[in-house]
């Protein structure tokens, strides 16, 4: 079913601008029609950070399909307790109440914590990782919430706080960044899992456009859709980030129906938090895996 | 009772907050994993979890006794480090790498510095770049190194982060040479000579953003990387190049001068490096040695961050 494209420099290039961004980077690029693949590292595993929210979302819309839940149930959203994040409702101060679906909507469009663990608490992790297993990706693990992920940062972190992490001794102790004891998947379980979903395979097509709505959602141009300033390309993605940490996965659509599934998981050698070229190269890697395979 | 063991599965349950995903992790079924809390519980006499809910959390106790436990299994890990070396019969050697740019009183302060520390264990040196370095930790080569910041540090545990400050090499006639002390903006008009950003893009991309943030974007730069060179080159076309005072000649050239930059904005970062989980006593004695050879004849200190981080929202962190 899947051949490897016999481009040799396209990984060799992608390596190249790894290197000049400051990055160690792993990825997979997947031709979701023709099974046609290139990676670099893609066996490799990797801490997802937020990119996990992409298996909750997934995991979401199976309960739901099994009846288990209603994706228009309304849930509290109480000020205490939320995960601490910058967007969404990890950022809110007040007491709401959003769908179940709505919840996601802030989960994929501005990877809100918060939202996230609400959906969690309901979906359950055990279900989360049942469904990833389901789907065959058998690297793919969800150990904690997205909240206990952070106040692991914080406790590695000390009393410093934020500024500690700028300490590269710091970040070599800071557990969610170990693959063995955080939430971990390669980047070929991702593109397995992206293009599930792309051709129904996952959930029902009617939960599968559900999915794909809010992935295209996303509000992030900084990463990979940066390597397709075009308008007539669609680019849906989750990212996850976490110090040194840059992830994101996503589906390229062009317009003349080629799709490409694409994961790119990369540290960067520089603790600062703003640093452009390194979300950029995200891009970048991106489009030279999909340029490979649409060039084949 | 096995109390490595049993602080083994405590330290697993705090992290997963299952019991489940706790016994997957330690590669066991759930029934003992239970059982040999509960048995470490008995032993301690205090109780180390609460199970009401669905999800487990630590007690008072079991957060407090968290951080004990994860230090007494960070020295039994040492120790089995420490027997697997003298398992594989090489008892008496420790592979350790130096960065080239490393200068000859410090390796022989390092070196005395180790032997008083493990007299019996024997220092294989070999001067490695960061890259390389790295590349021979993956590849179970290389026991411990001294690398250079930015880098990669996934894998690795790290010794204390220190800074040597780089300061400028000038021509004695250039009119900065006349400050005790120099601004980057004083460097402004001069050409940099400046190792190729091949061997180190981030070093050189961090080292020109800081040049112009302070004033200092340098009209070309010029690449060079030995010492008679760089200085020569200085001296031919009247450019200026930073380096670390203690790796300026002994005997200086009259034509040239060094000067320490105002504010010590551009430093070398170096810290000790080993494999995660195989931190021994001889890693540790190097880690040591090197830290103390560094201070005392590099002048290198302490680096911890003194600027504020303003994480901003696409960080997606947030503490």
């Amino acid at each position: 079913m899947t051949r490897t494209v016999n481009v040799p420099d396209a990984p060799d290039r992608i390596r190249a601008a790894f290197a000049d961004a400051g990055v160690t980077g792993r990825m997979h690029a997947l031709d979701i029609d023709s099974g046609a693949q290139l990676g670099v590292d893609a066996d490799q595993l990797v801490c997802t950070a937020s990119v996990h929210k992409l298996c909750l979302l997934v995991a979401l819309h199976e309960r739901a399909a099994a009846g288990d839940l209603d994706l228009t149930e309304q849930v509290e959203c109480s000020p205490d307790g939320r995960a601490p994040g910058p967007t969404g409702l990890a950022a809110m101060l007040d007491a709401t109440r959003l769908s179940l679906r709505d919840l996601a909507y802030l989960m994929m469009a501005v990877s809100d914590n918060a939202a996230a663990d609400l959906l969690l608490a309901r979906v359950g992790l055990d279900a989360v990782n049942r469904t990833t297993a389901r789907l065959g990706l058998d690297a793919t693990r969800a150990v904690h919430t997205f909240g206990a992920m952070l106040a692991s940062v914080k406790e590695d972190a000390g009393p410093a706080g934020a500024q500690a992490l700028a300490d590269p001794h710091v970040v070599a102790r800071l557990r969610a960044l170990d693959p063995a004891r955080s939430n971990r998947s390669t980047p070929r379980d991702m593109t397995r899992l992206l293009r599930a979903v792309w051709r129904d395979e996952a959930c029902l097509p009617e939960h599968g456009a559900a999915i794909r709505r809010v992935m295209g959602l996303q509000v992030w141009p900084h990463r990979m859709a940066s390597g397709f300033p075009f308008d007539d390309v669609l680019v849906a993605g989750k990212t996850g980030s976490l110090p040194t940490l840059r992830n994101e996965v996503g589906v390229v659509e062009y317009p003349d129906g080629g799709r490409y599934a694409v994961a790119v998981f990369t540290r960067t050698a520089r603790t600062a938090a703003t640093l452009p070229a390194a979300d950029a190269v995200i891009g970048t890697a991106a489009h030279i895996a999909v340029d490979a395979l649409r060039n084949r | 009772m096995d109390l490595i063991r049993h602080l083994e599965c405590f330290v697993a349950v705090a992290e997963e907050s299952h019991f489940g995903r706790a016994a997957a992790r330690l590669g066991m079924a759930q029934p003992p994993l239970s059982q040999r809390i509960q048995r470490l519980e008995r032993e301690l006499e205090v109780r180390l979890f609460d199970r009401t809910s669905r999800q487990v959390a630590l007690t008072k106790a079991g957060r407090l006794l968290l951080p004990e436990a994860r230090e007494l299994l960070a020295r039994s890990e040492s120790l089995r480090a420490a027997a697997r070396r003298i398992r594989d019969g090489e008892s008496g050697l420790l592979r350790a790498g130096l960065p080239p740019d490393i200068a000859g009183d410090t390796v022989a302060a390092l070196l005395t510095g180790f032997q008083d520390r493990r007299s019996g264990v024997e220092l294989e040196l070999h001067e490695l770049s960061t890259t390389d370095q790295l590349a021979r930790f993956a590849a179970h080569e290389l026991d411990v190194g001294l690398i250079h910041h930015p880098c990669d540090v996934t894998g690795l545990e790290l010794g204390p982060v220190l800074r040597r400050e780089l300061g400028v090499l000038l021509p004695r006639h250039a009119e900065a040479a006349g400050l005790t002390e120099v601004p980057l903006s004083a460097l402004a008009g001069s050409d940099l000579i400046l190792f190729p950003r091949a061997g180190a893009p981030v070093l050189y991309d961090d080292l020109l953003t800081t040049c112009a943030r302070g004033g200092y974007t340098p009209p070309a730069v010029r690449h060079g990387q030995g010492v008679s060179f760089v200085r020569g080159l200085v001296l031919s076309v009247g450019a200026v190049a930073f380096g670390p005072r203690d790796a300026q000649a002994a005997d200086p050239d009259a034509d040239l001068v060094w000067r320490p930059l105002a504010g010590a904005p551009l430093a070398w970062r170096h810290s000790v490096a080993w494999p995660r989980g195989h931190g021994d006593t001889a890693v540790r004695a190097f880690a040591d040695a090197a830290t103390h050879a560094l201070r005392t004849t590099a002048d290198a200190r302490p680096d911890t961050p003194t600027r504020p981080m303003r994480l901003r929202p696409a960080s997606e962190y947030w503490l």
